[in-house]
């Protein structure tokens, strides 16, 4: 169990939720809570994802009961119930959902029965119970698709065998979910496979409506985003494998070759997509190959994020740009259990390419960790790791000034650039990850 | 007000009847009863903000210092976002070895809401205090634990006792005011108990009064929004007409805050902001105060630097600096006024910015024709009248509202001004809508004073230039709202929620606006 964490890198369970809901398009949320909780996650989503910023109807526009103490001390059932009414009164939407912060789920209202006596209307309105001390951003992400694959989601559709869906990627807290998600519908539906991808701009509420057809889930993660890979199975029977985030043509290859299996896709036809991405890739890095040698591009890496991005980074940076993973940092509130999930992925690295593997959900306490490491290593001039290079949040920017090691920020939260279409999947995004690394390390020429 | 006595801070809309929620006319405010005002809320709402938000800002300004941040996760998740502020500060000053803030989250998860959370506070706070050394360490207290009893400020007593550094103690649930404006009050709470009543130290003595030959020394209470270019105009004001200036307690350090007992005058930017902390410097340590204007504006900036120059008998000097720079500044700005002269212009932020702003653009030679403010007291009341009378008596719509960009966007679709002014985070509505829009705060930008005059000026003429980031947008973008809700009266969902101890003379207030009336000038 988790106690205080310095310099946390999520946000708390409806955090989550709303951000995952913000990301669907004509999706709306009505958040009943104090006035400030929907606020305070919308920023730190907006902010810390590298300026996502203005939704549909998210941000300041976010419906809100803001409930108050004579709420906390009668009850905010009547007060959620007119919310609910004027929101349907005056807001254009696809999708409602009730989600619910720390004080009302301690208080007890009974949400479930309110939201009920509307979906009865034929309404499209969900509930979740995403009390902030319920867990953080995945927590939320995974209370809420289990809310809407088990409330809104229709039952019984005919299965489409080459239909998947893909979970994993929370919104916000992978800062290019948006980015990763179209590549990854760009490279299956090279495969000749139909994507449920829900979360970007060109998605809508449709595709939550009828995944239920999908033939599988796809979880690409093996933390976020399991449990409601869980709930629909239960629910519509759809089975789910969970696979690594793919960066660069090493994973993804493998990524490619896995789905196929999943799918009972011919190998050849697998094997002429990998080639023909591959080939995309190197025409590109080829053109890098003088920079790379002369330069000397080559750095000793660290690399801190959440579940999925610690892995996935380190393993392009090491398979892909053939650097020296040190140390890699896990930012998660994780269970044991996942934590030896998380460390058996590591375990595929060679002896000399193992990264020191650090479970942290404390910010000082990851560059304590690895200085402490460090100076254990006797040096009698630079540091052990120089040239280093820093791959994490903001946060860890300055470990990396510490270290005089270049920085990028690639983990939650990103808040010293912006973030649009960018993506770091697949073979192009593993390209633009490169191109943005090498940017950097010439960036004083 | 009990500063010293009370443990918990109240909230404005019981110690200053502040009003969250009206809409209607700038004089058909002023005129409206105070406690029925109070007494409104809305039956569809949208975000609001929690007073945890300021405390927050403010508190994590203060050097060296660890915040704790007492509840879920969620709760420390904006800590970055403060974090920005005081980084870009650094910066400002051209500090280069920067060092982040630090905050920290209770984490309070399932097990601590059943079991009670005093314990992982007081742990957290001493491990804290090893493990990271801060110079004082803030504890900031939220719903959650509110909720389920836990007894802040024993722990605080408990700590304090054993620890040698400040910790400073604040209350700023969600769920307990509002009126986010009461984060402030949190806030100084805090950083007089923590700096001043409790400190190991003792409270400074009082000062006996100022030596013969001795410059004036005033404190400026600076705001965590306000840059440090501001700070400094304002700092060149003063010093001008030889006054001394403290200016705190944002970004300043424990000892400049305890030196603020010593001043011989406490000078308010912004009363919304500062009154409670002016209040108890005045109470306990005597010290005279102005707390009326805020210096943006020509006529804003003269009245208030000649009430403290009366204070200190520096009317002279005052008056023939007021002269030379406002003649040097209307020249500056002559450039520009050919592009300002006649526009109409919406207003959006605090109160008390969206009115002294609203004078400043009057003095552009721009109208006022609607100001959205997220919260009404009796200190705008004066403005009002003041921003009526100086465009002839043509009233304009208001809407006092914590954000609330439904109400906003229907105004802007009827009032239709040729450029909106707000806050961070209000313009969006503007921009979706296609108006050229300008943010009043920024804090590498000037406002204050006579520099803020002429780069006001200058930065709405850019603005007003180029609109085409905005426009294009709006013919791109969807709104949520259906669309017959812009032939509403955008008030519709505001109501009076009656109450235990006024049931009896409740008095409806009319919140509509004749919007006819514009149709015919545009």
């Amino acid at each position: 169990m988790s106690g205080y964490i310095e310099r946390p890198r999520y946000q708390c369970a409806l955090g989550g939720a709303l951000a995952t809901l913000n990301s669907v398009d004509r999706a709306v949320a009505i958040v009943h809570s104090a006035p400030g909780c929907s606020s305070s996650a919308d920023s730190a989503a907006n902010v810390g994802s590298g300026y996502w910023g203005a939704t549909y109807c998210g941000g300041r526009a976010t419906p809100s009961t803001n409930i108050l103490e004579k709420e906390i001390i009668f009850g905010g059932e009547s007060r959620l119930k007119e919310q609910i009414e004027s929101t349907f009164s005056i807001i254009d939407g696809d999708l409602f959902a009730v989600i619910t912060g720390c004080m009302t789920d301690i208080i007890g209202d009974d949400v479930k029965s309110i939201t009920e006596t509307f979906r009865q209307q034929g309404k499209n309105i969900v509930v979740a119970e995403t009390g902030g001390f319920k867990g953080n951003s995945s927590t939320g992400y995974d209370l809420i698709l289990e809310a809407i694959f088990t409330q809104f989601t229709e039952k019984g559709l005919e299965k489409n065998p080459r239909l998947v869906n893909i979970l994993g990627l929370v919104p916000s807290q992978d800062v290019f979910w948006r980015g990763n998600l179209i590549e990854l519908r760009r490279l299956l539906i090279e495969l000749g496979i139909e994507v449920n991808t829900f979360f970007t701009p060109f998605d809508n509420t449709n595709s939550l409506k009828t995944a239920s057809s999908a033939a599988l889930n796809i979880v690409l993660s093996n933390v976020h985003g399991i449990n409601a890979a869980k709930a629909f199975k239960e629910t519509h029977g759809t089975d789910y494998i969970s696979l690594p985030f793919p960066i660069g043509p090493s994973a993804t290859n493998e990524f490619l070759k896995e789905v196929g299996k999943s799918l009972g896709i011919c190998s050849n036809k697998v094997d002429e997509v990998i080639e023909k991405e591959k080939a995309w890739y190197y025409s590109y890095i080829h053109s890098l190959t003088d920079i790379y040698n002369d330069l000397d591009l080559q750095r000793n890496a660290i690399v801190i994020g959440d579940a999925n991005y610690g892995y996935s980074i380190t393993r392009f940076v090491s398979d892909d740009l053939g650097w020296i993973p040190a140390y890699v940092a896990i930012t998660d509130i994780l269970e044991d259990d996942q934590k030896e999930l998380i460390k058996k992925q590591f375990d595929s690295f060679s002896h000399d390419l193992r990264p020191k593997l650090i479970f942290e959900e404390n910010t000082s306490r990851i560059s304590k960790h690895i200085n402490e490491d460090l100076s254990s290593i006797e040096s009698e001039f630079d540091h052990a790791i120089s040239p280093a290079f820093v791959l994490g949040s903001t946060l860890d920017r300055p470990l990396a000034a510490e270290l005089k090691a270049g920085f990028w920020s690639v983990s939650y939260p990103i808040v010293n650039r912006v973030v649009t279409d960018q993506g770091y999947v697949g073979y192009r995004g593993g390209l633009r990850l490169a191109t943005e690394i090498f940017s950097v390390i010439l960036g004083n020429r | 007000m009990g500063l010293l006595e009370d443990k918990v801070v109240p909230g404005r809309e019981e110690r200053i009847k502040a009003s969250m929620a009206y809409g209607g006319s700038a004089c058909g405010l002023v005129k409206a009863d105070k406690i029925c005002l109070r007494n409104q809320e809305r039956t569809f709402a949208q975000a609001g903000l929690c007073q945890l938000l300021p405390t927050l800002g403010m508190l994590a300004s203060l050097p060296d210092t660890a915040i704790i941040v007492h509840g879920a996760i969620g709760c420390a998740s904006t800590g970055f976002g403060a974090n920005i502020g005081s980084r870009l500060r650094h910066v400002q000053m051209g500090r280069t070895a920067i060092k982040d803030t630090i905050w920290i989250s209770t984490n309070l998860s399932e097990s601590e809401v059943v079991h009670g959370g005093e314990q992982r506070l007081e742990d957290t706070i001493y491990e804290t205090y090893e493990e990271l050394k801060p110079k004082s360490i803030v504890v900031l207290q939220t719903c959650a634990p509110s909720i389920i009893g836990d007894d802040l400020h024993s722990v605080i007593d408990r700590v304090r006792e054993k620890l040698d550094i400040p910790i400073l103690a604040s209350t700023c649930e969600g769920f307990k005011t509002k009126i986010w404006a009461t984060g402030y009050d949190v806030a100084f709470h805090a950083i007089v108990h923590g700096y001043i009543e409790n400190d190991k130290e003792g409270r400074p003595p009082r000062k006996e009064g100022r030596k013969e030959g001795e410059k004036p020394l005033v404190n400026i209470i600076n705001l965590a929004s306000v840059g440090l270019t501001d700070e400094n105009e304002i700092k060149r004001i003063l010093n001008s007409i030889g006054i001394e200036v403290n200016i705190g307690p944002n970004f300043a350090s424990r000892e400049d805050i305890r030196r603020m007992t010593q001043a011989d005058l406490t000078v308010s930017i912004c009363p919304t902001h500062d009154d409670y902390f002016v209040d108890y410097l005045n109470k306990e340590y005597g010290i005279p105060f102005v707390l009326r204007d805020m210096p943006i504006g020509l006529e804003n900036t003269k009245n208030w630097l000649l009430d403290i120059a009366s204070k200190v008998g520096l009317q002279k000097e005052a008056e023939k600096f007021i002269e030379e720079e406002t003649k040097k500044t209307l020249k500056a700005v002559e450039k520009y006024t050919p592009y300002l002269k006649g526009k109409k212009v919406f207003l959006s932020a605090g109160e008390f910015r969206a009115l002294v702003t609203g004078l400043l653009i009057q003095e552009l030679g721009m109208e006022v024709t609607g100001l959205r403010a997220y919260h009404h007291d009796y200190f705008g009341d004066e403005f009002y009248t003041k921003l009526v009378k100086a465009q002839d008596g043509k009233d304009f719509v208001v809407d006092i509202a914590n954000f609330q960009p439904f109400e906003l966007m229907n105004i802007l679709q009827k009032v239709k001004p040729d450029l909106f002014i707000g806050h961070v985070s209000d313009n969006l509505s503007a921009a979706k809508l296609g108006f050229p829009a300008a943010t009043i705060f920024r804090i590498f930008d000037y406002y204050i004073g006579y520099r803020g005059f002429y780069e006001f000026a200058k930065k709405m003429t850019r603005v007003l230039k180029n609109p085409a980031f905005n426009k294009k947008l709006s013919e791109n973008v969807t709104h949520p709202y259906k669309n017959q809700w812009y032939e509403e009266n955008p008030f519709k969902y505001i109501k009076i929620v009656k109450s235990e101890d006024n049931d009896g003379d409740i008095k409806e207030i009319e919140n509509s606006f004749d919007f006819a009336s514009l149709k015919g000038e545009i």
